[in-house]
């Protein structure tokens, strides 16, 4: 696991590791990163999250807080979140630890045939799990 | 709409609106939008004022000295300040007096005895007097009214003091004895030297009177000299040290008088002996005046004026 | 012997652990102001959470302040000048009502409540997002914490107490007007002189500093005992007891010195 946390700063990561601010919703939570990082203003901001949602089949999250959310949303808005930071590379870390109720490869081959990323996805996970991904 | 964001907003403004007020207030209140009055006060020592001692009228804080200084001739020149609404109570006939209270910080106390003299002009220069002086003046101008008083109700036309000498004049008597007639009036040398002594002190006093206006002449019409409004008080105790004096010098021909005329002497007794009482009691009074007056201006401490 | 050089190594173990704390908030204070001069901390979303700070710590607790303050005022101001009237000080009564409540203890008491309120409110949260990760990823997402989230609390804090007290300090003058004179414009005159004879330039600009200094104190304090908690969930409660410790101590010792340098 410590590959993971090693991996370099141009790497998105969606981890259980890393949580979403706790007392900000969904949205906010996404949108913060344009605001901080591509310096637009706050509508611009969540209107690039709202999009963002809506792309991976979620826009009806955007005003959920993270205690309120099912693993699969959490898992959305993180990933929402790795996207947003437009970084080449994107890593799911461990994607059973976050998404323990739902068969989880499929969901996010799902979602990957969604969004529109330029980088390419890599998901790390335990080595028993591989015959999980051969649908 | 943003309900939390209506909140906060509200809330600042109202914060910021109340701030306002009171800052405008407050700098209201400490005469920001106020033209400020100076007054300059020259005074002979500056003991125990300091920036920042009140100025004060009827007991209310006016103003405040703001510096301190020395002008060319090595007098202090101590600079106050008043707002401008303050400087109504600030008259050409105010007097400024120093107040070292025995508890508390020294003040500067403004009396203006008449409201509705002309103003002080800004920067004007006015005369600071030490308290143990200047609040004399009132008091001894009344006291110097008093003895008037009193000595003219002695000598006035009808009073006592001629009643007094007719009734004499109608006693005869023989005049025997080293005091002459007075002894044979009052029924004993010792009582009747009593009266001469009070003549004697009466002329003295007159003598003493004399010089001390001759003085408050010197101090009024010296240069540089005093304020306009404490020469008009010194004016107005050299009017009252005159009248005094020409009172006395009538109350002292009348005694002469007394002594020299022949009286009944059971008659004259009573009469005589009140009399002494009422001169001396004045003569007193008078010769206490002038040994403090003698004692409290700066011209009691002229070196050349002798005192009888 | 032994027991000697143990507590003597107890104490400075202690003594360093001070100055450790210590050092550690002036660090953060100090980051924290350079990141104040930055034009790029001001933007929405900091701004955002300076809004939500200042509604948590005073607009939401406005009307509770404000009752609370009304209640000390008027019992302080009708204890002075009853206490003035039965020794023949009347004249003083309202300067010295003013000077305490309006100078002194209604900024503490002001400080006291927020410190109670928001700042363990405050070290509490902190310490929970250094326990969760959360601050990882923030870091992660190159989102600064020190701007998103300490920099407007500090500044939030700040403000509110600043605000609060103002506010209870107005009240109060309203009430000392009040107790004094009664429900007539007879003694704005007087009150006013003596308003204007407390309030020089000096005092106001103290007050205000003071004010902000108690509102630095019951913020920075508890972000930084925040940020000190190890990563276990258990260690929250100790986090808070030890920020709010050093809060209370902090707000005392502002008090003191603000106290000895007006007065000695």
């Amino acid at each position: 696991m410590t590959a993971v946390a090693a991996l370099p700063d141009d790497v998105a990561r969606v981890s259980h590791e890393l949580p979403l601010r706790a007392n900000l919703s969904a949205l906010d939570n996404i949108a913060l990163i344009p605001i901080y990082q591509g310096h637009f203003n706050v509508a611009e901001s969540n209107r690039q999250a709202q999009q963002l949602l809506k792309q991976l089949g979620h826009a009806d999250i955007a005003t959920l807080r993270d205690p309120d959310m099912t693993p699969a949303q959490r898992f959305i808005t993180k990933l929402a979140r790795a996207l947003i930071l437009r970084r080449p590379r994107l890593v799911i870390d461990r994607p059973g630890a976050m998404l323990y109720d739902v068969p989880y490869p499929a969901f996010i081959r799902h979602l990957a045939a969604q969004a529109e990323t330029t980088g390419t996805w890599e998901i790390f996970d335990f080595s028993w799990n591989q015959a999980l991904y051969r649908a | 709409m943003n309900k939390l964001h209506f909140k906060v907003g509200l809330f600042a403004a109202a914060s910021l609106l109340l701030a306002g007020i009171f800052i405008v207030y407050l700098l209201n209140a400490r005469g920001f939008f106020e033209k400020t009055f100076h007054l300059q006060l020259a005074a002979a020592s500056a003991d125990g004022v300091a920036p920042g001692v009140p100025v004060v009228f009827s007991g209310i804080e006016i103003g405040r000295v703001t510096t301190l200084g020395l002008n060319e001739n090595g007098g202090i020149i101590i600079r106050t300040e008043f707002l401008g609404r303050n400087a109504k109570w600030l008259k050409e006939n105010s007097t400024f007096t120093l107040d070292k209270p025995i508890v508390g910080g020294a003040k500067i106390r403004v009396d203006s005895p008449d409201l509705k003299a002309p103003a002080l002009p800004d920067n004007a220069t006015m005369l600071l007097l030490t308290s143990d002086i200047s609040k004399e003046i009132p008091a001894l101008v009344e006291r110097v009214k008093a003895i008037l008083a009193n000595v003219e109700y002695l000598t006035r036309k009808d009073g006592d003091m001629n009643a007094t000498l007719a009734n004499v004049r109608t006693v005869t008597g023989h005049m025997t004895g080293e005091y002459g007639m007075l002894e044979g009036v009052l029924g004993s040398p010792e009582k009747a030297r009593a009266v001469t002594d009070s003549l004697d002190k009466t002329r003295a006093l007159m003598t003493k009177l004399d010089s001390m206006a001759a003085k408050t002449d010197q101090w009024l019409y010296a240069e540089k000299g005093v304020a306009a409004q404490t020469r008009e008080s010194l004016a107005q105790i050299r009017l009252m040290l005159n009248d005094a004096q020409s009172s006395l010098k009538k109350a002292d021909a009348m005694m002469a008088n007394a002594v020299a005329i022949s009286a009944n002497v059971k008659d004259g007794t009573q009469d005589l002996a009140q009399l002494r009482a009422e001169i001396d009691d004045a003569v007193r009074k008078a010769n206490d005046l002038v040994n403090q007056i003698n004692q409290k201006w700066p011209f009691a401490r002229n070196p050349e004026v002798k005192l009888p | 012997m032994n027991f000697l050089a143990a507590s003597i190594e107890s104490l400075g173990a202690k003594v360093v652990g001070w100055f450790t704390v210590g050092y550690g908030m002036f660090a953060f204070l100090a980051q924290a102001g350079l990141l104040l001069l930055e034009p790029a901390t001001w933007n929405r979303a900091t701004f955002d959470v300076v809004v939500k700070q200042v509604y948590f710590t005073a607009v939401q607790i406005l009307h509770v302040f404000l009752g609370y303050a009304l209640v000390i005022s008027w019992l302080i101001i009708t204890i002075i000048l009853s206490t003035a009237r039965d020794f023949g000080l009347t004249e003083f009564a309202s300067e010295m009502a003013i000077r305490v409540l309006v100078l002194e203890l209604l900024p503490f008491l002001t400080a006291l409540f927020v410190a109670l309120r928001s700042g363990s409110a405050i070290n509490t949260e902190v310490a929970l997002m250094q326990v969760n990760n959360e601050l990882d990823a923030l870091a992660h997402c190159k989102v600064p914490p020190m701007q998103f989230e300490f920099l407007p609390r500090l500044v939030g804090g700040v403000v509110s107490v600043v605000t609060l007290a103002g506010l209870a300090g107005l009240l109060a003058l309203l009430m000392g007007y009040l107790a004094i004179y009664g429900v007539n414009a007879a003694g704005f005159e007087p009150y006013t002189r003596t308003i204007a004879k407390i309030f020089d330039f000096r005092i106001v600009a103290g007050l205000i500093f003071k004010c902000a200094l108690f509102g630095l104190a019951v913020t920075l304090i508890p972000v930084t005992a925040g940020l000190e908690t190890p990563k276990k969930l258990f260690m929250v409660p100790v986090s808070v007891l030890r920020g709010m410790m050093r809060v209370f101590f902090a707000i005392v010792a502002i008090e003191v010195v603000s106290l000895a340098l007006k007065y000695i």
